[in-house]
Formats: structure tokens, C-alpha cells, sequence
């Protein structure tokens, strides 16, 4: 079902019409910023964190630069699959029946790609933000837990809704509940159908508009008075954009671009009303006085819980904790994590621990299923009280902070630092989404230096000695999270992660450590052979090495490797009893000399094929020595 | 490698302790008051916040082991010392009164207030189970949604289900308890058993119009519908389903098994109906409101086969109440009720179409009893013997009309109860006309007697009547039509009757004449109508002949004005009935003595019609003409002494010989035959109708009596007067009705025609086939002549033989069964 050549012809100039007569928006304008142009560049060298990078700086993600690429075409030319899932995971459009999306599946470089593209088209996949739209509309009809904080009153009908909403969406209602915070009812003039408010309301709470406006025979109104009251309250009320997306319903691709910048709209007015209003009153208070503070439920930003948050205790203890505990834990077994902190309370006497406590809206946590389940436990948490309760969640100020800012206003452009500690929190919260979101950002941002380390294997990574501090992220700790949180895209990336790298982790005893828990893993559930993270690592490291040859002879050159027994257990031998050192001598103390080709180990080789075929036999055969080592098989 | 640094993205996990195992512990302790706290409701001040912390806290330092056992542990233990005692508590009395089944009615009261508390309790501690155990997944969320699907466990919820299930509804009731149950004792008794007893007592007692209260027993429905015999949960293994609905309907069975089988002994057919119909009205009530929507099917089922199977044919039979007496009293909704009850189990409404159909003959059967009955009343007098051959004929047509209008009025009740009564149903209304179709065909003189029916109302009966009445009229007779068999022997009958009423000119409406003419073609078909329609034809032909003769007798110019005008009818002698007109051994028509002025116009009209139709005959049947006479009464009390008489022709050329006689002469009975040649029969009722009857007595008889005799003189009634100018003197009893001696003869001359029919059929159907088994052909023939009349085997046979003999059919010997060939 691709059009053809001819019809899409006739496509791209109607559209362009409509573009020029403005009554469409061009879906991938000219973008000659600079952001954009990192993008650009990202996508092609699948660059995955300069990628994120570049659209956490805000890149349109849907732009095209001068030669009238988008993102997406380049990502789906070079068959960069990484790229182009999160390009499509971000909100980029590839749709069906558009000049340009049909230009991105037909560029598509193989069958996967294609695949991932079609599989993204628009009727499936979502605006990014509509889990956002969508939960904000679903409120309207909600009334368990009941949220909502002001009856208005038009006609005979009453509608429950949210002050927070009202203010944030609408300046109307900004000012007058500016004047009169503590208004539970309001009531409407009368003149005005209950309908045409009904519609006004769902354009406030972001629900995609009715093709019919209502009205008619027994509805007491005609369409007419219906519009009428619509155009009334739109200019009332100072909602810009109703009227005009009224009249634009009709039209799909329209009714879309006008949906799409309502949303977009929508949240960044949240954001902005979350920043001003809750961030603002965010108080900051000793941890052992944090429950005794007292919020009224009337409160000038309509906040009805109040959130806590306890922050790390001091910097350097912390790194002690740390130090400590990457090596203790591991004596016992199972690590818990190298977080835990035993000294926290006890140590830090002299230093007052702080919490934050965020003022904020049942309404909008209920987007995680842990706040749902507990606004209508029964327990305490969902009862009236006079005063706010203060619910406590295991996490940072900041990290709280953020996950706030992704149930208000969908934002999830948090850095890499505090990524883990989100997916824990999102776990621990039930928000599937930001945890899925938390996944992407390690995945991405974290992979950063694996561009670098494939182009410079063997000259600047061999050159300077590996300083680990450089590293943006712990894999161990990220694939141990991977498995206790039960995301499966992160064990990949760190597979990914190790292959790319393997050289520098294979011989550190965490590393045999983590593929034992990893066959223990198994072993727990099936009787399998097989050991997950042996298996991803040796998936990728094949990749990372298949991408330096050509066509068919990697397989040969492969099959060699991996058949010729004697010759890979030579080496393996060879390696066995100088393992660690021979690296470390590799890394640290040999200085390479210009033009030379070393492998891994240091050997020298007469071209750079050569060097890649010994060091993937060497890092395959390394592997296998581990694993004999461990007594395991796989 | 200890160089490595601190791996900036940070895990949260500083609210875990590092010592798993007191902190597991410690976890589960504190887990266990607050869950505990959940199970007797005194939640209020408990945080949903720390207990899912414990929970996420234990799940993720892999305890989930430790925290989904305890759990287990927990509410086991909770079920088994705090909710089985309070329910088994609950329990005792109603086990107790179980126990006593049979006490007298004051302890009904007790036994209610038992179940009720029994009943209660479960409701309650099933709520209770229920609000507590939400609390509960949902404060163990997190342990629910990983650890149970992680490890293929089953989640909390369907867990605490089977617990409760187990716990409380499989206990078994206390030794104490079961040691009163009556013999024979069940193995073991469960909560769950006394349970059902008890809803299953609530119902009957519901049944038996005792108010209980739904909604309690709608709960513990509730219950029963949302645990599984299994952890599976497979929705077809409700506890509902495997034990409750199964006992319920087996004990609905033998409820109603009984009460129909008492209700047949003490009600009568009407309200065993409505009862029933108030059963299943209520068992539907019921399901929904107190018991699940789902077995409303199956109980009603129950009831169709309990009360309706089983027992409707009695109901229907059932003497002084069943369908009988309903149709005879014309119980509409009793009959409705009986209709839709049968309905349910019975497409074909096999009983009640008995039932009617039976009535319908044995109604028929009367009607044409009585029919007989009119038939032979005033049984004919002994004496004057020409006098009682005319009585029977009058009563026949009286009971023809009676019994085509109670046939009418019965078929109009059934139609009605068809409509009202039985919706209209195709299969009954089928089965009507089949009865109908019995007992008209059972009566041997239907077809005479529709067609006397015809014949009345063509005469007299639609005089003054709106056209529509009329069709209705005429549609009734076509109904009763449909359902003769022998039509062959209603054309008899009719064109008999029609040549009377055309030459005679009785018809009151020529229009409506054609209009049945046209009515009996579309019911009917060609083959009764093609040999109706060739006599209108002739009497249309014939006013031709009138117009022209009159042309004729101008252009001759020797028209005598004292000649007189004739009108003439030309009749095809094979298409009309003629000598069922006159009787056949009476003397020939031309025999009679023709008066000069008659003779002329007579002669005349030969010479004009041989004229045109050369080697034709006419013959002159003079009984069937009438003449118009002017005559003068001398005597006569009024001033204008001429009257014009209409009169037979034969009456005509009777009073023409008084012309000749002077004033006081007489003539005998013998003279006037002897000077008119006039045939026995025909001159008495001529001669009847001229003395005898009171208001055209032209002539004079000595002695004066009704009846006519040999020796009889007559003179001219010189004084008569009436009061009209014009006189129609009819002749005396038309022969309407044949007696028996002349039906014997139709009939064997219709069976003559019959048998050429068939001989005709079985030839022109062998010449087709060329062979034929006898049941073969059988069905053929009869199928060829079933809109003419019943095939009669007997005759088929005879005529099968005479074939053979006449050597058309060969029978074949080699054949399995008996088979014939034709013979070309």
C-alpha cells in the first residue's frame, strides 16, 4: 500500500499550498539552529547521547536542514536502528501518506528499519504527549478518588473540577481564583448552553474536540447558541486557540497539528504553573521536623498533599558509604546495591538531615498506580484530615523534583547522573512510563562514549590509560537495577555497553561476579545453558566487529576464529597466566608508537583487519576462559 | 581497579537496611500488625505509604518468598480462629432446624430468623473478606505485580478467594452439629452445603409467597459467583455453577414435578394455566434480583418440562375445564394462556391442536346431525302422497342454509379465536381447516347443500344488502367451497341450480351471478368453472335472439299485436342441466297441446332461428317458460276489472282453455290433462299454484283442499281481485332440493362422470410414464384430480381393471410390487 510516484506528487504540492496560504503548518520546516544541526550530525554517526543530547536542548525533532533531510530520513538512510527508535520514541513523525514519511520508509536501508518505521506510523503510535492529555481529560470523569476541588454550575449541570487545572489552562480563572482561592462553587451565566461549556471544559482538560458540537432538537439548544456560548466562553475565559480548533475539527490533518499544539501548549502551561506555583512553595525543613509541618487545605495553590523528600546526607560520607559498600556486599553474596547506607542516620549526627516537602495534587499522582491505589486505600493517606498529609517517597529532592515535572508536565530531559535514581523511583511508584523514560536516558546518554571508543579503539583509548572516573555510569550497578527493575532494554545496553569495551572489564572479579549472578539468574527459572549476558555480549561484540569488515568475508574470517580450536586455545593459553597484566601493560605503560597497529594485547599486526579478527578471537577466547574459570557453561 | 570512582548515577536505596535478615524480619513484624490492623477494620490511622514500603522493601531484598508465605500464613490463620468460629457460630441453628424438618409451624418463624442470621453472616464476613483483602493487594502492590508474576504465583486476590474458600465455605460443620443430622447423613457437611439448603429453603419458601429478603441471599449468590472450584479461576467453575445452580434446579425440579402433579388433582384447567404462567413469570423475577441472571434458561426449562411437558396434555384434556369447555365458553385467556404454554415445549402445539380439532369435528358433527334432523322433520303425512314429495324438498333447503350458516358461524368463532386466542398461528389455522375439511366432507350432502346456500342468496338472500355485504357472502361460501372435496358433485348441484335461477330468471343479481362465477374460478380453477360459463354465454346469446326475432317479426310484417312478444332463450342442451328440470319419466315436453296463439310465435321462431342456424333442433320445454297474460275478472270487487298475470307457460295454456268455457262451466283434472298433454307432475303444482294458493287464486277447485286430485273440477275465478295490478303466479315448490330417490340417482351419475375422469387421468398419466408401480400411479391420479374430488380407491381399482380388460394397461407380473405398462 505505497502510493505512488505520482500521487504523492499531487500530495506534496496540495500541501504545499495549504502551507503557503497558511492554514497548514509545515510539519518539518527549514531549521538552521544550531541545536538542530548537532542532531543532524548525531543521527548520522548513531551517536545515540548526542542524539538525546541534542533533542533534551530542544531540537525540533521533526525539522529538516537544507538539503531537506529530517532526523529521521538520516537515521533510517544509515540504518541506524538505536537512533531511530529513540528519534520515534521522541515524537518523531514518520506517517504514512505524507511526502516526507513515505520518503523515510522508502529510504529505509533494510527490512528492520522499515519495519520499526511502519510499525511508528501515526494511527499507532501516539503523540508523546498524549499519556499526558489523556490522563488530564480522563480526571474530568473521574470520581474515585475524588479530586476535585470546585462545583462549577452551568445551567443544571455541575461540573467537578480542578482548580489547579482551571488556573494553569486559563487566565480567566487564574485571576479570579487568584483573588478567591478558597471558591468551591462557581456558577455560570446562564445564557451560556451547558453544552458550549462542556466543550470549553474538555478543551481545558485537553480532550480531543467533538466533530459535532451538539445542540439541536432536545437538547434545549441549537447548534448555533451552542457555538455561540462556545465563542462567548472562548473569548471569556481568554482560550485563545477554541474557537479556532472548533472550526478546524473537520479537517484531519489540521484537527492533528491543532491537537498537537494544543498539548504542547497545555503542558508547558502546567509546567510553568507546576514552576511557579509548587516549586515555588516547596519548603525546605530538617528532616525530624518534616512531619509536623501543617498545611492548610486551603491554600493559595490549591496543593491537597503534601510530598517529602529527605535529602542525601553529606557528600563525603556518602562516597565512604559507597567505598564500602562495592566491596562488602559482595562478600555476602547477593549485593543489595552499593547505595545502601548503614551510616546515614547514625554518623551524621552534628549535620541536621533536610527534607524538602512539595505541595502538590492528588490529581496529578494519580498518573502512578502506587498514588492511585493509596487515594483509595482507606488508609490514612486517603482520609480528610484538616491538614495536608505528608506522604513521604524514597528518593531525592531532586529526583522527586523530576518525577513531578514528568507527571505534570511530561518532561523527562533529566541528566544521566540521576537517571538510575529515577527508574528506581519510577519502579517503586509504578509509573511505567517514566521508567521506560528513565531506560531510554541511560540507554542513550550513557552509551555516550561508546561512538568514541569504536573509532579510536586502538589508538587514544590504548593511548590514555582508561580513567575510570571518566566514566559516565557503573554498567555493573545499571544491570543489576536492569534485573531487579525488570528492563530488559537495559540489560541489552549493557551487554552492549561491555562489548564495546569488554577489554577493559574482563578481567576485573566484578565482572566474573556479575556473569555468575547472571547464570544464577537463570538458573532460578529454567534449566537452561545459556547465561543472558554471555550471550548479548557475544551478540554485540560480533557486531562491534562485523561493522569493520565488508560483506561476506567477516563470516569466513569469523568462522575461522571461532572453528579453529587450536589456534583460539593457543591464544587462550597463551593469555591465561599474564591476563590482567598483559592488559594493564597494554593500557597503561606501552606507549604506541605512530602508525603502528597494536591488537588489544599489545601484538602487532599488519593491517587493521587482521587486528580486529585477533582481538575479537582473543576477547571470545577470554570469555570462555572466564566461564571455565567459573565452572560454568555456555 | 579500586581506583574506580563513584558511578554517578546513584541508586536510592539508603531506606534499606544492610541487615537483610533482622530487617526482613523486622519488615514482616511490622507488615503483620498493620495487616492484622486491616483485618479488624481498624485501619484508620495505619500509613499506606510505610506498609508499601515494607512490602517493596522485602520484595526487592528478594523476601518475597518469606513475605508471600507469611502472608498466606497470616490469613489462613485469620480465616480459620476468626471467621470460620463466627460463622459456625451462626451456623448452629440453622443446622438445628435443618435437623427438624418436619415441625409444626410455630418453629417456621425461628427457622426463618436462623437462616436470616446465617445468611447474614456470611454476607458480612464475606464483605468483610472482600473490603479487606482490596486493602491488602493493595498495600502488597508491589509484591503483587513482581514478585507473584516473576515467580508465576498466584496473585493476592484470587489467592485470599481460595482461602476464603477453602477456609470458610469447605469447613465442615462441628461434630457437635453434624452428630444432629437426621439419617441418612452425607459424608461430610460443609458450610457451603448448609448454605445452599438454606438459600434453596429461602426460595421455597418465596415460592410458596413468603416474603424473604433478596438482597441477602443476592450477596451470598455474589459470593458463590466469585469463587472457583480452582485457583485457575476458570469462569465456567464458579462455586456458583459447580454447586449452588445444579442443586437448585434439581430441587426446583421435584418442587414443581409436585406441585403440578397436586395442582392437576385440585385446580381446574383455567387457573393451572394462569398459575403456571405466574411461575414462570416469578422463577424469572427471580433470577436478577436474587439469584444470578444466568440460570434464568435453565429454571425455566424446569418449569417447561415439570409443569408444561408433563402435565399440559391432562390440562388440556381435563373434563368441566380443559380446552373444551374453554372453546365452548369462549374462554379467550385461557385459551391464550393454554396456547402460549404449549407453545413453549411444543412447536407443533401437538396437544391443543387435538384438543380443537377433536371440538371442531364433534361440533361439525352435530351441525350436521342437526342438519339431518331439520332435514326429516314433519316427517311427510300420511295422506296425499304428490303433497309429501314436496314437503322433504322445502326442509331440505331450510337445512341446507341452517347448516351452511352454523358451519359459517363456527368457522367465524374458530377464525376468532384464531386472532385472539391463538396468535394467529399458521400451524393451528391448518389444522382448522383440516377438521373442517373432516366433518363438511363426512356430511354426504354438503356439496348440495352449500350450492343450496348459493342458490338462496342469489334469489333472495342479497336483495337490499351493500355490495360489500355481499362479498363477504359470497367469500363465506367460496371458504366452505374450499373445503368440500367432491366439487365435481357441487358443479352438479350448482349448475343445476344456477339453470333454474337463469332461466327462471330467480337471480336477483346477474352481476353477482358472474361476480361468485369469477370467485370460484380463482379458487377453484378452470375446471369447475369451464362448464359453468358456457350457460351464461347461451343466456347472453339468447337476448340476441329476442332482438333479432323481434327485427325479424317487424320486417315480416305479420306480427299480430294479439300475438304477443316473446323472449327466447337458446340453451345448449349438453351444458344445462335441462332434465334434472323436469322429472325424466314425466311425459315428453312436446307432448303438450300448444294453444293456436302460443304455436304461432312458436312456429315463427323455428322458421327464424332454423333460418340462421340450419339443421339445428329446438325443443320447447314449456315448464320453464313464463307467460304474461292479461286476464279480466268480471266479478271482480275493484273498479278496474283487468289484471296482468305472470304466469309458467304451462300455467298459461291451462287458462287459455277457460277462454273457451262459458261462465259456470267447469273443467276436471282429467279434461285439462287430457286438452293439454301437460305431464302428471308438472300440471298439479301449475294447477296448485292457479287454485290453490290464496293470492293468485285464478281458478276455482271443487272441493276445495290443498291438495290436487284426479277427480277435481275447476272453474275460472270470475270475483278474483288483489290489490296489485301486476300478478306473479310462481309455481309451486320449485324443485329445490332433490329427495333422496333423485340424489341417489345424482350421485350415481356423477360416479359414472367420476369414473370417466379417472379413466381418463390413469390414461393420460400411463401414456406419460408408460410404467408405474400402483402406488405410483395412485398418487399421480389422485394428485391430478384433487381439486375436483377425493380419489376413491375402490373405483381406482375398478377402473384399473377395466383398462386392463379393454387392453390400455398391461399388469406386469416380474415386479416386486404390482405394476402396470401402458399399452400404446
Amino acid at each position: 500500500m505505497v502510493l505512488r510516484k505520482d500521487q504523492l506528487e499531487i500530495t506534496l504540492h496540495e500541501e504545499n499550498k495549504l502551507i503557503q496560504t497558511g492554514k497548514l503548518r509545515d510539519d518539518n520546516p527549514l531549521d538552521s539552529s544550531d541545536s538542530f544541526h548537532q542532531l543532524c550530525i548525531a543521527t548520522r554517526k548513531d551517536d545515540l547521547k548526542g542524539c538525546q543530547e541534542a533533542i533534551n536542548a530542544g531540537a525540533n525533532i521533526n525539522g529538516s536542514d537544507r538539503f531537506d533531510y529530517t532526523p529521521l530520513i538520516l537515521a533510517s538512510l544509515c540504518g541506524h536502528y538505536e537512533v531511530a527508535q529513540l528519534l520515534l520514541e521522541s515524537g518523531a513523525l514518520c506517517e504514512r501518506d505524507t511526502f516526507q514519511g513515505e520518503r523515510c520508509i522508502y529510504s529505509a536501508l533494510n527490512d528492520r528499519m522499515r519495519n520499526l518505521l511502519l510499525s511508528y506510523d501515526y494511527s499507532k503510535s501516539t503523540d508523546p504527549l498524549q499519556p499526558l492529555a489523556a490522563h488530564i481529560t480522563s480526571l474530568l470523569g473521574r470520581s474515585e478518588p475524588d479530586t476535585s476541588d470546585i462545583t462549577i454550575t452551568s445551567a443544571d449541570q455541575s461540573f467537578k473540577l480542578h482548580k489547579f487545572i482551571l488556573a494553569a489552562r486559563c487566565p480567566y480563572f487564574r485571576k479570579k481564583l487568584a483573588a478567591a482561592p478558597e471558591t468551591t462553587a462557581f456558577k455560570l451565566p446562564a445564557a451560556i448552553p451547558p453544552q458550549a461549556f462542556s466543550i470549553a471544559l474538555r478543551h481545558v482538560y485537553l480532550a480531543e474536540l467533538p466533530r459535532d458540537v451538539g445542540g439541536g432538537p432536545g437538547t434545549g439548544y441549537s447548534e448555533r447558541e451552542v457555538l455561540d456560548g462556545i465563542d462567548k466562553l472562548s473569548s471569556q475565559l481568554e482560550l485563545g486557540n477554541l474557537m479556532e480548533d472548533i472550526i478546524g475539527v473537520h479537517n484531519r490533518r489540521q484537527a492533528r497539528q491543532n491537537r498537537t499544539s494544543e498539548t504542547a501548549l497545555g503542558r508547558a502551561q502546567l509546567e510553568t504553573w507546576f514552576r511557579e506555583n509548587v516549586l515555588r512553595y516547596k519548603v525546605t525543613i530538617d528532616s525530624d521536623k518534616a512531619n509536623e509541618v501543617k498545611w492548610a487545605r486551603n491554600n493559595a495553590i490549591f496543593a491537597d498533599i503534601l510530598l517529602r523528600a529527605d535529602e542525601e546526607v553529606n557528600e563525603e560520607l556518602d562516597v565512604e558509604g559507597v567505598s564500602e559498600n562495592t566491596t562488602l556486599p559482595k562478600m555476602n553474596g547477593i549485593p543489595v546495591g552499593p547505595m545502601a547506607d548503614s551510616t546515614a542516620s547514625g554518623v551524621n549526627m552534628q549535620q541536621r538531615p533536610k527534607s524538602v516537602l512539595f505541595p502538590v495534587h492528588r490529581a496529578m499522582l494519580l498518573r502512578s498506580d502506587y498514588f492511585s491505589s493509596m487515594f483509595s486505600s482507606g488508609l490514612v493517606e486517603s482520609q480528610e484530615k484538616p491538614h495536608l498529609h505528608i506522604v513521604k517517597v524514597d528518593c531525592t529532592p531532586e529526583v522527586l523534583e523530576w518525577i513531578l515535572l514528568f507527571l505534570y508536565a511530561e518532561k523527562t530531559d533529566f541528566p544521566l547522573d540521576i537517571a538510575l535514581e529515577i527508574l528506581f523511583a519510577a519502579d517503586i511508584l509504578f509509573i511505567e512510563r517514566l521508567k521506560s523514560k528513565a531506560a531510554l536516558v541511560i540507554s542513550t546518554l550513557g552509551s555516550g562514549t561508546l561512538q568514541q571508543e569504536r573509532g579510536k579503539l586502538n589508538s587514544e583509548t590504548l593511548a590514555t590509560p582508561a580513567t575510570p572516573t571518566k566514566d559516565v555510569l557503573d554498567p555493573f550497578e545499571t544491570l543489576r537495577a536492569a534485573w531487579e527493575l525488570r528492563v530488559p532494554r537495559l540489560e541489552n545496553f549493557v551487554a552492549r555497553y561491555f562489548a564495546y569495551r569488554l577489554e577493559q572489564y574482563i578481567d576485573l572479579p566484578e565482572f566474573a561476579d556479575l556473569i555468575k549472578e547472571s547464570a544464577a539468574r537463570i538458573r532460578n527459572r529454567e534449566e537452561t545453558d545459556t547465561i543472558e549476558i554471555i550471550d548479548d555480549i557475544r551478540h554485540y561484540l560480533s557486531e562491534r566487529f562485523r561493522l569493520r569488515f565488508e560483506g561476506e568475508g567477516i563470516a569466513e574470517l569469523l568462522d575461522e576464529g571461532v572453528h579453529e580450536d587450536g589456534l583460539a586455545g593457543d591464544i587462550n593459553g597463551s593469555q591465561q597466566p599474564f591476563g590482567n597484566s598483559a592488559i594493564e601493560n597494554g593500557l597503561g605503560h606501552q606507549p604506541l608508537l605512530e602508525g603502528e597497529i597494536r591488537t588489544l594485547d599489545g601484538e602487532l599486526v599488519s593491517d587493521e583487519f587482521e587486528s580486529d579478527a585477533l582481538d575479537y578471537r582473543m576477547l571470545l577466547g577470554k570469555i570462555e576462559i572466564l566461564l571455565e574459570k567459573l565452572e560454568l557453561d555456555a | 581497579m579500586s581506583a574506580r570512582g563513584r558511578p554517578r548515577p546513584r541508586a536510592p536505596r539508603k531506606h534499606l537496611g544492610q541487615n537483610d535478615t533482622v530487617d526482613a524480619k523486622q519488615c514482616w513484624e511490622e507488615l503483620e500488625t498493620s495487616l492484622r490492623q486491616i483485618l479488624t477494620r481498624d485501619h484508620s490511622d495505619l500509613s499506606f505509604e510505610h506498609l508499601y514500603r515494607n512490602s517493596y522493601k522485602l520484595v526487592l531484598k528478594k523476601k518475597g518468598d518469606l513475605l508471600y508465605d507469611n502472608f498466606k500464613e497470616l490469613e489462613t490463620q485469620w480465616l480459620l480462629s476468626n471467621v470460620r468460629p463466627y460463622i459456625l457460630e451462626h451456623i448452629e441453628d440453622t443446622v438445628i432446624s435443618l435437623a427438624l424438618q418436619n415441625v409444626s409451624a410455630n418453629s417456621a418463624d425461628q427457622k426463618k430468623l436462623a437462616h436470616e442470621r446465617m445468611l447474614k453472616a456470611l454476607k458480612t464476613a464475606w464483605a468483610d473478606h472482600n473490603l479487606c483483602m482490596g486493602m491488602t493487594t493493595d498495600v502488597l502492590m508491589y509484591m503483587d505485580r513482581v514478585y507473584c508474576d516473576e515467580q508465576r504465583k498466584l496473585k493476592i486476590f484470587p489467592l485470599t478467594m481460595g482461602l476464603f474458600r477453602d477456609q470458610i465455605l469447605h469447613a465442615p460443620i462441628p461434630s457437635i452439629l453434624y452428630a444432629k443430622i437426621p439419617e441418612p447423613k452425607p459424608a461430610t457437611i460443609t458450610v457451603l452445603n448448609v448454605l445452599i439448603t438454606v438459600v434453596l429453603a429461602q426460595i421455597e419458601l418465596e415460592r410458596g409467597g413468603d416474603i424473604v429478603d433478596k438482597n441477602l441471599i443476592r450477596s451470598c449468590m455474589y459470593m458463590l459467583e466469585g469463587l472457583y472450584e480452582t485457583d485457575e479461576e476458570v469462569e465456567d467453575t464458579q462455586l456458583y455453577l459447580t454447586h449452588f445452580e445444579p442443586e437448585f434446579i434439581r430441587t426446583s425440579r421435584i418442587y414443581y414435578k409436585e406441585e403440578a402433579q397436586r395442582l392437576l388433582k385440585s385446580m381446574d384447567a383455567g387457573s393451572f394455566c394462569r398459575h403456571t404462567r405466574h411461575r414462570l413469570a416469578e422463577e424469572d423475577r427471580r433470577c436478577g434480583p436474587t439469584i444470578p441472571k444466568t440460570t434464568v434458561a435453565k429454571i425455566i426449562e424446569v418449569i417447561d418440562n415439570e409443569m408444561i411437558r408433563e402435565a399440559i396434555k391432562e390440562v388440556i384434556g381435563m373434563p368441566g375445564s380443559g380446552v373444551e369447555f374453554m372453546l365452548d365458553n369462549h374462554r379467550i385467556h385461557e385459551l391464550r394462556d393454554v396456547y402460549d404454554l404449549v407453545s413453549r415445549v411444543d412447536n407443533q402445539k401437538k396437544a391443543l391442536k387435538d384438543a380443537v380439532q377433536k371440538r371442531i369435528v364433534d361440533l361439525g358433527t352435530t351441525i350436521n346431525a342437526a342438519a339431518q334432523m331439520t332435514a326429516k322433520q314433519q316427517p311427510p303425512k300420511p295422506d296425499g302422497e304428490n303433497k309429501a314429495a314436496e314437503r322433504p324438498v322445502n326442509q331440505q333447503t331450510l337445512a341446507a342454509i341452517e347448516w351452511v350458516s352454523n358451519v359459517l358461524s363456527l368457522k367465524d368463532r374458530y377464525d376468532l379465536l384464531l386472532s385472539q386466542a391463538f396468535r394467529e398461528d399458521q400451524g393451528l389455522d391448518t389444522a382448522f381447516a383440516e377438521s373442517f375439511k373432516v366433518f363438511i366432507n363426512a356430511f354426504d350432502r354438503c356439496s348440495e347443500y352449500l350450492s343450496l346456500f348459493f342458490d338462496d342468496n342469489m334469489k333472495k338472500g342479497i336483495k337490499g344488502k351493500t355490495e360489500s355485504e355481499i362479498d363477504a357472502l359470497v367469500e363465506k361460501g367460496i371458504i366452505l367451497l374450499r373445503y368440500i372435496q367432491d366439487k365435481d358433485l357441487f358443479e352438479v348441484y350448482y349448475k343445476k341450480h344456477l339453470a333454474r335461477r337463469l332461466i327462471l330468471k330467480k337471480s336477483a343479481s346477474m352481476e353477482t351471478e358472474r361476480h361468485v362465477l369469477v370467485k370460484m374460478k380463482m379458487e377453484i380453477g378452470d375446471s369447475l368453472t369451464s362448464r359453468i360459463e358456457p350457460m351464461f354465454k347461451d343466456i347472453d346469446v339468447s337476448a340476441d335472439f329476442t332482438n333479432g326475432f323481434k327485427k325479424y317479426q317487424k320486417e315480416l310484417g305479420d306480427s299480430d299485436k294479439k300475438d304477443g312478444e316473446l323472449e327466447i332463450h337458446v340453451l345448449t342442451n349438453t351444458m344445462w342441466p335441462l332434465e334434472g328440470l323436469s322429472s325424466k319419466h314425466e311425459a315428453k315436453t312436446s307432448q303438450c297441446v300448444w294453444p293456436a296463439v302460443l304455436d304461432r310465435i312458436k312456429g315463427s321462431f323455428e322458421r327464424f332461428y332454423l333460418n340462421k342456424h340450419s339443421g339445428r333442433k329446438l325443443t320447447w320445454p314449456g315448464q320453464l317458460g313464463t307467460v304474461d297474460i292479461r286476464a279480466t275478472f268480471p266479478l271482480a270487487k275493484s273498479t278496474i276489472k283487468t289484471r296482468e298475470l305472470n304466469c309458467s307457460t304451462y300455467a298459461a295454456i291451462i287458462l287459455l282453455l277457460f277462454n273457451d268455457l262459458a261462465e259456470g262451466e267447469h273443467l276436471t283434472f282429467n279434461e285439462i290433462q287430457m286438452r293439454t298433454g301437460i305431464g302428471g307432475s308438472d300440471l298439479i303444482r301449475n294447477l296448485q299454484s292457479l287454485a290453490v294458493a290464496p293470492k293468485t287464486r285464478i281458478l276455482l277447485k271443487e272441493p276445495m283442499s290443498r291438495d290436487i286430485k284426479t277427480g277435481d273440477k275447476f272453474s275460472f275465478n270470475a270475483g278474483f281481485s288483489s290489490g296489485f295490478q301486476k300478478i306473479k303466479i310462481g309455481v309451486v315448490a320449485a324443485n329445490k332440493a332433490e329427495n333422496t330417490i333423485e340424489r341417489q340417482e345424482t350421485e350415481k351419475k356423477n360416479d359414472e362422470t367420476r369414473g370417466l375422469i379417472i379413466e381418463a387421468a390413469i390414461v393420460r398419466v400411463m401414456k406419460q410414464r408408460k410404467q408405474l408401480t400402483h402406488l405410483q400411479l395412485t398418487t399421480e391420479v389422485s394428485q391430478q384430480l384433487m381439486s375436483r374430488f377425493a380419489l376413491d380407491v375402490a373405483m381406482m381399482k375398478k377402473k384399473i381393471e377395466s383398462l386392463i380388460e379393454r387392453e390400455y394397461l398391461e399388469r406386469l407380473e416380474d415386479t416386486e410390487k404390482p405394476s402396470y405398462k401402458y399399452l400404446a
